[in-house]
């Protein structure tokens, strides 16, 4: 009986077929370089970033004090404080979104959205409207005039294309001129914040256009042809879809060209000059055109520019106010990236 | 006397046998010859009054012929079917049909296309109504970035329709979509997979009240089993609207179709290659008998 309990015998595993030995591991002595190169390259970099912190940190640590941050100017370093420059910076800022953001979205919009769309059947709109005969004298003119528009519009968008990527490296001083010759001489706004921020808008206004037109073109085109398959104009579906989706984009953005502009300092030497005021500016941007122009980074030049040594001290403390509200400015940027941005 | 088995469900769920929407397959089996029932497939009782009439309908793509030539009848309350293989100009072909041509810059289309007896692509017809009309549902699904109330609301609002919760309801419901949502209608379109993402576009597209239904390849980015979903979806909206469906997949026209439309790419002179419609049938005659021998080709897998 105890035979047929015997087990089949366990099934041979099939030969494997016959390959080449594999490799050992070897040496590579030229990825070695290269990646040392490059970690010593970022870490002169780090260094230097971490040596000017420091720096800063220790020279202007001491002098940083609420009575810092809430005291205006004075003559004597020990009772001289940051608070007109903080004050001068918002409202600056306040002044220069309230112009760059509306005009530079509404060019980003333009560029992005309405400038490249097909002009085919508006051409063949207005041919027809022409060879029927039926509009005349100022008609007429109207309609010829749009074709020609119409036809020229593409090389138009080509070169505001190109002049406006050339404007965002144009040095910050070039702006301090225009804003000085247009705001100040032309339009004879006395040399104040408001001249400072509208300068300042002029500035970060190729910024803008270029994030928001990043962010607008990063939504899918899919989202505005579903909108306008369902019977959408194409303003519903940019107001109602596409600007929405890519609002976050825009608004980190803004932020970016923001920074920038709050740490500037050229243009607003060239526009206002460096001047000694122990005035308090209004938070009210409404009272922008009678405050005399005055931002955290003039008054850090204006202090650095002074032959007491005490002076440097809160320079330092100004500039680690400076730092501060960047790096807020750029965490609420990375914060609102990461939290709206929508992967497609 | 319980049967487990439905044979018309058994053939259905088969990814693999063409099964023709149209009834029995006893002609299916053996393709004839072209041309062996001459006049006998011409006679279609069973397609209703045409909807839209394409007369030599013509895409231009700036200098190149995208599409020429496409003389067909659309009937209503069926289902189109617009097959053939890459590059043939088919979906270009159905993009004419709600003037989504027009906005690709460069785009010229030529010849005409009646919709009852109105020519759409008139320069006097206003796009964008005719749009909210003849709706449509494209190859990826792409919900808006909102909530799935939102994704239904946009477009009613847009057509001057009442965004009520009852037809927002409906709109589900009518899509398959409602039991699977009905819970959670504030929740991100993109939430849901990609097959209820597909039917969540066509309960938007349901939602204002189209006369027409184009779809783009809509099942194309989607696995087999949201595919016989849709399919089945797009059967049951047929009782209620023209549907005009671009499909690369033969099995699938042949499953859902009343009336199937072959295109193919034909070399120009200039090297160009142009989307012609070379024909056009009940779905049992073009994958039973098809007249042209490129139809039988492409149906039969010898080409595409």
């Amino acid at each position: 009986m105890s035979t047929l309990e015997t087990p089949a015998p366990p099934p041979q595993p099939p030969a494997a077929a016959t390959v080449r030995p594999l490799a050992k591991k070897r040496a590579r002595p030229s990825e070695q370089l290269f990646k040392w190169l490059v970690v010593g390259l970022t870490a002169i970099t780090m260094a230097m970033l971490i040596w000017l912190l420091t720096s800063v940190l220790i020279r202007g640590a001491g002098s940083i004090s609420w009575a810092f941050l809430t005291d205006k100017p004075s003559s004597n370093p020990a009772k001289a404080g940051f608070n007109s420059a903080l004050r001068g910076s918002i409202v600056l800022m306040m002044v220069t979104i309230f112009f760059a953001w509306p005009i530079g979205v509404a060019a980003a919009l333009y560029l992005e959205k309405f400038a490249a769309q097909s002009a085919t059947l508006t051409e063949r709109r207005l041919r027809e409207r022409l060879a029927t005969g039926r509009v005349t004298g100022l008609g007429a003119t109207w309609a010829r005039t749009r074709l020609w528009w119409l036809r020229i519009r593409p090389r138009v968008v080509h070169l505001v294309d190109v002049n406006i990527s050339n404007l965002a490296a144009v040095p910050s001083i070039i702006y301090g001129l225009l804003g000085l010759a247009i705001f100040v001489g032309v339009l004879g706004i006395s040399k104040s914040l408001l001249a400072g921020g509208l300068t300042l808008a002029v500035l970060i206004l190729p910024i803008i256009i270029i994030a928001a037109r990043e962010a607008l073109r990063a939504v899918p085109m899919s989202i505005e042809q579903g909108a306008m398959a369902l019977g959408a104009t194409r303003w519903q579906a940019v107001r109602r879809q596409v600007f929405p989706a890519a609002l976050p984009g825009i608004l980190t953005g803004t932020i970016l060209a923001m920074s920038r502009a709050i740490g500037e300092t050229a243009p607003l030497i060239v526009v206002g000059g460096v001047v000694y005021s122990t005035a308090v500016p209004s938070l009210n941007p409404l009272d922008a055109g009678n405050e005399a122009l005055l931002a955290m980074p003039l008054q850090i030049y204006f202090w650095t520019d002074q032959p007491q040594a005490s002076f440097q001290a809160i320079a330092a403390a100004g500039i680690i106010v400076l730092l501060a509200t960047l790096l807020v400015m750029n965490l609420a940027a990375i914060i609102l990236r990461n939290r709206y941005s929508k992967r497609w | 006397m319980t049967t487990n088995v439905d044979p018309e469900k058994t053939a259905k769920d088969s990814p693999i046998e063409i099964h023709l929407a149209t009834g029995a397959a006893d002609g299916g089996a053996s393709p004839p010859a072209a041309g062996a029932q001459p006049g006998a497939t011409s006679a279609e009782p069973s397609l209703g009054p045409p909807i839209f009439r394409l007369h030599d309908l013509g895409v231009w793509y700036g200098n190149h012929h995208a599409v020429k030539g496409v003389t067909m009848e659309v009937p209503k309350n069926a289902i189109t079917a617009l097959i053939g293989p890459s590059g043939c100009g088919k979906s270009t072909a159905l993009r004419c049909l709600n003037r989504m041509n027009d906005l690709i810059p460069g785009a010229r289309v030529e010849g005409r296309v009646l919709f009852g007896d109105e020519d759409l692509l008139s320069s006097d017809v206003d796009p964008v109504d005719l749009r909210g009309r003849i709706g449509m549902v494209f190859q990826k699904p792409n919900p808006f970035p909102k909530s799935i109330k939102d994704n239904l609301e946009f477009g009613m609002k847009v057509n001057g329709i009442k965004p009520t919760a009852e037809r927002v309801e409906q709109a589900l419901v009518d899509a398959a979509l409602w039991d699977e949502v009905k819970d959670r209608l504030k929740a991100e379109a993109f939430s849901l997979s990609g097959g209820q993402q597909q039917r969540l576009c066509i309960a938007r597209a349901i939602a204002v009240e189209p006369e027409v239904i184009l779809m783009d390849e809509p099942c194309s980015a989607l696995d087999p089993i949201a595919t016989l979903a849709i399919e089945d979806l797009m059967k049951k909206l047929a009782e209620r609207y023209t549907l005009v469906v671009v499909t690369h997949n033969m099995q699938q026209a042949a499953r859902i179709s009343d009336q199937v439309a072959f295109m193919t790419v034909e070399g120009t002179a200039e090297g160009n290659r142009t989307g012609v419609l070379a024909e056009v049938g009940t779905a049992r005659q073009i994958f039973s008998a098809p007249k042209d021998p490129r139809t039988e080709a492409y149906i039969t897998g010898r080409v595409g």
